[in-house]
C-alpha cells in the first residue's frame, strides 16, 4: 500500500504563466517516456522478477510517482490562470475545449496516455534493459525541455528530474550484474 | 513571517528525506556496503528529528505522524489546504 506525504519530493517554483512550456513538459506526464509510463511499468514488472532487484523496481517505481505529481504541480501552476485565448496560442485550445483548465494524460501533442507505451516481458533481463532504455530516453526528453525552456526557476526542477533518471538508469544497470551474478554463481555450484 | 518560515522548515524535510530515498536505492544495489548501510540508517533518524521539528509547528505531513491535541484544538485539520501544488 501507500501513503501520502503532504509535500513535493523537490520544490517546484512556479513564477509566471506560460501555458506553452505546460504543453512541453506534458510531454514526461503523459508521454511515452514520461513519468507515468515508468511508474506502471516497474510497478507491475516487480511481481515477476527475481527477490533480488524487487526493490529496486519496487522504490523507483514509488519515486517515479513522486516525479508525476512535481510534473502536475508545474502543468497546474503553469496554466491556471491562463485565459482561453493564451492557451489556444500556446497551442492548446484543443485542450481547452476538452478539458477546460483541468490536467489530462497526454503527450506533448495531446495524444492520450496509453499502455501500449511498455512492456512486461516475464523476462527479467529484457525487463530491465527496457528500463534503462526508458530511463535514458527520459533523461534525453528532459534535456530537451530544459533547452527549449527559458524559465530558470522550472529549469531547476527539470535538472533534478533529469539526473535523478541518471540515478535510475545506474541502479537498474546493476540490478542486471546482480542477476549475472547470481546466474553465474548457480553455474557454479 | 510564517510562510517563508514553512517553506524553509518544508525544504528541510524535503532535503533530509530525499538523503533516505537516495541510500535506500543505493544500497538496494549494493547490500554489503556496510558504510552506507549505516549512513542510510542516520539519514533515517535525521529525517524523522527533521520532520518532527517541522510537524510540531504546521502538523503531519502523513498520517503515520500522530496530530496534537493542541493542533486539532486550534483547528488543524488533514483535509487542509494547502496541498504541496498550491503552495
Amino acid at each position: 500500500m501507500w501513503v501520502y506525504e503532504k509535500k513535493l519530493l523537490y520544490p517546484v517554483e512556479v513564477k509566471e504563466c506560460n501555458p506553452k512550456l505546460a504543453r512541453y513538459i506534458a510531454e514526461q506526464y503523459g508521454g511515452a517516456d514520461g513519468e507515468l509510463a515508468a511508474a506502471l511499468r516497474y510497478m507491475n514488472q516487480r511481481y515477476t522478477v527475481p527477490d533480488k532487484v524487487i526493490g529496486v523496481l519496487n522504490d523507483i517505481a514509488t519515486e517515479e510517482f513522486s516525479h508525476l505529481e512535481m510534473l502536475a504541480t508545474m502543468i497546474y501552476k503553469l496554466t491556471k490562470d491562463a485565459t482561453p485565448e493564451q492557451l489556444e496560442e500556446a497551442g492548446l485550445g484543443a485542450h481547452y475545449v476538452n478539458h477546460g483548465h483541468a490536467l489530462f494524460y497526454e503527450n506533448a501533442a495531446g495524444v492520450p496516455f496509453t499502455t501500449t507505451y511498455f512492456q512486461a516481458k516475464g523476462d527479467p533481463i529484457a525487463d530491465l534493459y527496457e528500463d534503462i532504455a526508458a530511463e535514458e530516453k527520459a533523461r534525453a526528453t528532459y534535456q530537451w525541455i530544459i533547452d527549449i525552456s527559458d524559465d530558470a526557476w522550472i529549469n531547476d526542477s527539470l535538472k533534478f528530474l533529469r539526473e535523478r533518471e541518471n540515478v535510475h538508469s545506474l541502479r537498474f544497470r546493476e540490478a542486471v550484474e546482480v542477476l549475472k551474478e547470481e546466474r553465474d554463481r548457480k553455474k557454479i555450484f | 513571517m510564517d510562510a517563508a518560515e514553512r517553506r524553509d522548515m518544508l525544504k528541510n524535510v524535503q532535503e533530509a528525506d530525499f538523503v533516505v530515498v537516495e541510500l535506500t536505492l543505493y544500497t538496494n544495489t549494493h547490500p554489503n556496503d556496510q558504510e552506507a548501510l549505516t549512513q542510510w540508517r542516520l539519514a533515517i533518524k535525521e529525517a524523522a528529528r527533521l520532520r518532527k521539528m517541522y510537524e510540531k509547528r504546521f502538523g503531519p505531513l502523513s498520517l503515520h505522524s500522530i496530530p496534537s491535541e493542541q493542533a486539532i484544538d486550534t483547528g488543524w485539520r488533514w483535509n487542509q489546504a494547502p496541498w504541496p501544488w498550491q503552495m
